[in-house]
C-alpha cells in the first residue's frame, strides 16, 4: 500500500472539503448573466493538495471532488458533470506544471492560470458536446471572469499557507507523514 | 504578486480583451445561429434551386412549375415571384419576402420559395 | 492507484461520456414539402436515424393523402378521384340513398355533427350548397342574391345528415344537400399524420398544413416550439407567440379568398345560420392537442361572438382560445396568460387577463 494512513486521512479530508465547497458554490450562483462563471472555491483544495503532495494527489482530490459533488447533487453523467470533469483535469494539469516553477509564480498566479484552464477545458467539452464552435466565442468572457476569481482563491490560499507556516499545524503532520511514506 | 503573476495577468487580460473585441466586431449577436440566409426554391416538393442571400446583382430565375414557367426575382436579401402563369396570381400579389421562415407558395404551379436561416419562430399558424 | 492509472481512467471516463452524449444528442433534421388538400403541407421531423425519418414522413403523407382523397369535394364526376371521394359520393346520393363510407369519414362527420350541436349551428358540414353558391370553391367568388341564400339555407342542417356508425353509411336526407369538409378534413388529416409519426417512434416533429400547426414533443433545442399567430391585418407580422409542446394550433381568419362587392368585404367562413360571412371575429386560433378538433373549433369560435366563444372554450377541457375581434381587440382564454407573448399590443387593444 503506497498511501500512508495519515496521508490517506488527510487526502480524504481534502476531498470532503472540496466536495463541500463544490456543493456550497452550486448553491451560490453569481449574479452574472453568463452560465459557467463561478468563484472556484473548490480549486483552493486542489491547489493545496498539489502544493502539499503532488500531481497524483491533486488529481485524485480534484476528480473525486467532481465525482462526489455530482453524485450528491444528482448531476452524475449530466453535461454539467462532464464539463466539470474536463475543467478539473485541465486546471489540475496546468497548476501542477506551474507549481514546478513556483519561484516565478505565487499561489495567486497559479490559481489564476488554473481558473483560466478550468474555464477553457469546460468550454472545449461543451463545444464538443453541442458540436458547435460558436460556443468558443464565449472563451474570452470566461477567461476574463476567471481572473478575479483566480486572484481571490489564490489570495485565500496564500493566507491559509501563511497561517499554516506560523502555526505549523500542517508541517507537523507532513514530517510524520513523509516519514510514514519512507517506511512503506 | 510576483513578476510571473503579473506577466500572467497581463497576458490573460490582453488575450481576452483583444479576442472579445475581435469577435464582437465580427459577430453582432451571440445568439444568432451560424446558419446563413438562403432562398430555397422547390417544385412539387423537390428542391430545384438554392440561392445564398444576399445576392450581389438583381437576378431573375426561370422555374418550371406544374402549369408552366414562372419567373422568380431575387434582389439583395429579398425574393418575389415576378411572373407566373397561374390564374389567381396570389404568389405575385404577395410581393417581396426576405425574413427567415417566410415563404411564397404558388398552389397551381406547386412552387414553393422559402427563406431559410435562423428564425426566432418554429412556425406560424395562419 | 498510481499516477499512471488514475489519469488515463479519468480521461477515458470523460471521453466515453463525451462520446455517449454526442451520440445521444445527434439529432438529424428531415423536412419534406408536399402540395395536398389545396395547400402546402410541410413536415419537419428530428431523430437519429435518417432512414426512419424518411419512412415515417412518407407514411404520414400517404395517410394524409388517403384522407384528402376521401374528403375531396371538387373532382370531376366519373373520374377515379371522384369515385374514391366519400364526400362526392355522399353528395351525389343526397336524397336518394345511404352511401357506404370509410371509418375515417364516419369519424370526421360524427365529430363535425357533435360540434354543430354544441355550437347550435354556428358550424355545419352541410354548408356545401352555400359555399357553392358563393363560389368559394372556385376562382371567382361573388355575392349571391338574398333569395338565393335563403333557398340554399334550407339545405343546410347537420340534423339531416344521418351517420350510421354500425353500417358505416352516410345519408343526406334532402336532395341538393352537400357536405363541405373544408373546416374538418385538413385538421383531421394533420392529426392522423401526427399519430403515424408517433407510431414510427418520432418524438420531435412539426407538421404545418397550410398554417394548421401540429407539434410533437419539443423543438430541436429541446424547448417548446415557438409558434407565431399571423397578424390578421398586417402582412408578415405576428400578433402573438405561443410556446407549444405536444399540441396543435389552428387559426381561422378572414383574409383568405376574401373579396369586396358593393363596398362590403366578404370571406369564405360563412355563418351557416345566416348564409353570410361571419363578422364578429377576424382571427380565431384554437390550441388543443387534437388538430382535428382544433380545426373545427377554430371555425366555431370564428363564427360565434367573442364572449360566447370564450365561455364555450372554458367549458371544453384542454382547449385554449386566442381571438382578434372585429373591433380590434385581443381576447384569449385565461389559461394562456403567462405563456402567450403578445407582440402587437400596439395595433390591437389588449387588456391582460380579460
Amino acid at each position: 500500500m503506497r498511501f500512508g494512513t495519515r496521508r490517506m486521512v488527510f487526502l480524504s479530508l481534502l476531498i470532503s472539503l472540496g466536495t463541500a465547497l463544490h456543493l456550497v458554490e452550486a448553491l451560490l450562483p453569481l449574479p452574472l448573466p453568463f452560465p459557467g462563471v463561478k468563484l472556484g472555491l473548490a480549486n483552493i483544495v486542489t491547489l493545496l493538495a498539489l502544493h502539499l503532495f503532488g500531481l497524483r494527489e491533486g488529481m485524485t482530490v480534484s476528480l473525486m471532488r467532481v465525482l462526489l459533488g455530482s453524485l450528491l447533487s444528482g448531476m452524475f453523467l449530466s453535461p454539467g458533470f462532464l464539463l466539470g470533469m474536463s475543467g478539473a483535469i485541465f486546471s489540475t494539469l496546468l497548476m501542477s506544471a506551474l507549481l514546478k516553477h513556483s519561484s516565478c509564480f505565487s499561489m495567486i498566479g497559479i490559481s489564476m492560470a488554473g481558473a483560466a484552464a478550468h474555464n477553457s477545458g469546460q468550454l472545449l467539452a461543451a463545444s464538443l458536446l453541442l458540436q458547435s464552435t460558436a460556443l468558443l466565442l464565449y472563451l474570452p468572457l470566461l477567461l476574463l471572469a476567471g481572473i478575479p476569481s483566480g486572484i481571490f482563491t489564490g489570495y485565500l490560499l496564500n493566507s491559509l499557507l501563511q497561517h499554516h507556516k506560523k502555526s505549523g499545524i500542517l508541517s507537523d503532520f507532513f514530517e510524520q507523514n513523509s516519514f510514514n511514506d519512507r517506511r512503506n | 504578486m510576483t513578476k510571473g503573476d503579473k506577466l500572467l495577468l497581463a497576458v490573460l487580460l490582453l488575450f481576452s480583451t483583444l479576442s472579445t473585441g475581435l469577435l464582437y466586431s465580427r459577430f453582432s449577436s451571440f445568439s444568432r445561429s451560424s446558419s446563413a440566409l438562403q432562398a430555397v426554391i422547390s417544385v412539387h416538393g423537390d428542391v430545384v434551386r438554392t440561392v445564398s442571400l444576399p445576392v450581389a446583382t438583381r437576378t431573375a430565375l426561370t422555374v418550371q412549375g406544374r402549369v408552366g414557367p414562372s419567373i422568380v426575382e431575387i434582389e439583395g436579401s429579398r425574393v418575389r415571384m415576378r411572373e407566373a402563369p397561374c390564374p389567381g396570381r396570389i404568389c405575385i400579389n404577395q410581393g417581396w419576402v426576405g425574413q427567415p421562415g417566410q415563404s411564397i407558395v404558388c398552389m397551381p404551379g406547386e412552387i414553393l420559395i422559402r427563406i431559410e436561416g435562423a428564425s426566432p419562430l418554429d412556425g406560424v399558424t395562419r | 492507484m498510481t499516477r499512471r492509472t488514475i489519469l488515463p481512467i479519468a480521461v477515458l471516463v470523460l471521453l466515453g461520456g463525451l462520446a455517449w452524449f454526442q451520440y445521444s444528442r445527434r439529432f438529424q433534421e428531415y423536412r419534406s414539402d408536399q402540395f395536398l388538400m389545396d395547400t402546402l403541407i410541410s413536415i419537419t421531423v428530428y431523430g437519429k436515424n435518417q432512414e426512419l425519418l424518411r419512412t415515417a414522413v412518407a407514411a404520414a403523407y400517404a395517410e394524409m393523402r388517403r384522407i384528402a382523397e376521401l374528403a375531396d369535394g371538387f373532382p370531376q364526376p366519373g373520374t377515379a378521384a371522384w369515385r374514391s371521394s366519400d364526400i362526392c359520393r355522399i353528395n351525389d346520393q343526397a336524397g336518394k340513398a345511404p352511401v357506404p363510407v370509410d371509418d375515417d369519414t364516419v369519424a370526421m362527420l360524427l365529430q363535425a355533427q357533435k360540434y354543430s350541436r354544441l355550437s347550435h349551428g354556428a358550424f355545419d358540414v352541410t354548408v356545401g350548397p352555400l359555399m357553392e353558391l358563393w363560389g368559394f370553391g372556385g376562382n371567382n367568388p361573388h355575392l349571391p342574391s338574398p333569395e338565393q341564400i335563403r333557398a340554399a339555407l334550407t339545405l343546410v342542417n347537420s340534423e339531416d345528415m344521418i351517420v350510421n356508425k354500425q353500417d358505416h353509411t352516410v345519408f343526406l336526407r334532402k336532395a341538393g344537400m352537400k357536405l363541405d369538409l373544408g373546416a374538418v378534413a385538413k385538421g383531421y388529416a394533420t392529426e392522423k399524420a401526427a399519430s403515424v409519426l408517433a407510431q414510427y417512434g418520432i418524438d420531435k416533429a412539426l407538421i404545418d398544413a397550410g398554417g394548421n400547426i401540429r407539434v410533437i414533443g419539443r423543438n430541436s433545442r429541446n424547448s417548446p416550439w415557438k409558434i407565431g399567430i399571423k397578424d390578421p391585418r398586417t402582412s408578415d407580422a405576428i400578433v402573438a407567440i405561443l410556446p407549444l409542446v405536444d399540441t396543435s394550433a389552428v387559426t381561422s381568419a378572414d383574409y383568405y379568398r376574401a373579396f369586396e362587392e358593393q363596398g362590403k368585404r366578404y370571406h369564405h367562413i360563412l355563418d351557416p345560420r345566416t348564409g353570410y360571412s361571419a363578422t364578429h371575429t377576424i382571427s380565431a386560433t384554437v390550441i388543443t392537442k387534437d388538430a382535428g378538433l382544433a380545426d373545427i373549433l377554430s371555425t366555431v369560435f370564428f363564427v360565434l361572438p367573442a364572449e360566447k366563444s370564450l365561455e364555450l372554450a372554458a367549458t371544453l377541457p384542454g382547449v385554449e382560445l386566442f381571438l382578434v375581434t372585429a373591433d380590434s381587440r385581443i381576447r384569449h382564454s385565461p389559461t394562456l396568460s403567462g405563456t402567450i407573448e403578445i407582440t402587437r399590443s400596439d395595433a390591437y387593444r389588449y387588456d391582460e387577463g380579460r
